[in-house]
């Protein structure tokens, strides 16, 4: 099986859960800490902590710690940074030929 | 990944022409958009200051000039660079734009290519709350798509 397949399962099986379909809607608004959604979704703590392993491991969220407390770890989702970098791309390849058939409409116009 | 990109159009002009309508005139044809955009107090109007040591910046409506970057090449009918940079953008972000003029018989083939995209401005788009831009609608397609998959594996068990 492909590398790209098997993280896509991985991605699938993550979300193949209410809990945590759910926990990823929450991270939508913006990252949390592990115990802000614990409580938000009425999970006790290590429940929590198994289903943030599945997310993290389908690369659907990351963690990172405030920087003035190592024991903090706070959730983020996670962008697909490669699409968004080719859509990026995309969208300013086309704002280019805007441009440029605006530019080619006033050499002509005159 | 490619972290250029390259538009071409073929005008009916000469190349000096071409060369002094994209630099001089800019101002006249040039069209603010949303991804272009400098500011997030545009749009305001273009100008090149012109010259090897000249630059292109934006006149925003309340008069304040922002400087877009610094001309990197100058050698008309040929050939134009200059720096490129948006307000949303990180400090190690620059970028660079790159105008080619070609003569094809009497008319000139424009080639733009912007080059140094390693990364996506990403505050652009936070920091300003731009409508639907690329990355944020690239985001919900991102997330459709995957729910839709795990629709259909979900369907089919």
């Amino acid at each position: 099986m492909s590398v790209a397949a098997t993280r896509l399962d991985r991605t699938l099986e993550a979300l193949a859960d209410p809990e945590r379909r759910r926990a990823v809607e929450i991270l939508r608004q913006g990252p949390r800490r592990a115990g802000e959604l614990a409580a938000e979704l009425g999970l006790p703590p290590p429940a929590m902590s198994r289903h943030l392993r599945r997310l993290r491991l389908g690369g659907l969220v990351e963690e990172s710690h405030p920087p003035f407390d190592a024991r903090i770890r706070v959730y983020a989702l996670r962008p697909e940074p490669v699409a968004e970098l080719k859509a990026w791309l995309d969208a300013t390849e086309r704002a280019w030929a805007e441009q440029l058939t605006a530019l080619k409409a006033h050499l002509e116009a005159g | 990944m490619p972290s250029r990109v390259v538009v071409a159009l073929r005008v009916e002009a000469s190349p000096e022409r071409a060369f002094q309508a994209f630099t001089d005139e800019i101002g006249a044809w040039w069209q603010p958009n949303g991804l272009f955009r400098f500011t997030a107090r545009g749009p305001g109007r273009l100008a090149f200051e012109p010259g090897a040591e000249g630059r292109l910046v934006e006149t925003q409506p309340d008069g304040t000039v922002f400087e877009i970057g610094r001309v990197i090449a100058w050698d008309p009918p040929a050939r134009l660079a200059f720096q490129w940079r948006q307000e949303g953008f990180g400090p190690d972000q620059q970028t660079e734009v790159q105008v080619r003029f070609e003569p094809v018989g009497s008319e000139t083939r424009v080639v733009v290519e912007h080059v140094g995209w390693g990364t996506i401005p990403q505050d652009h788009v936070a920091r300003h709350g731009f409508p639907l831009e690329a990355t944020q609608l690239r985001l919900a397609e991102w997330w459709q798509a995957l729910l839709r998959r795990y629709q259909a594996v979900a369907g089919a068990r």
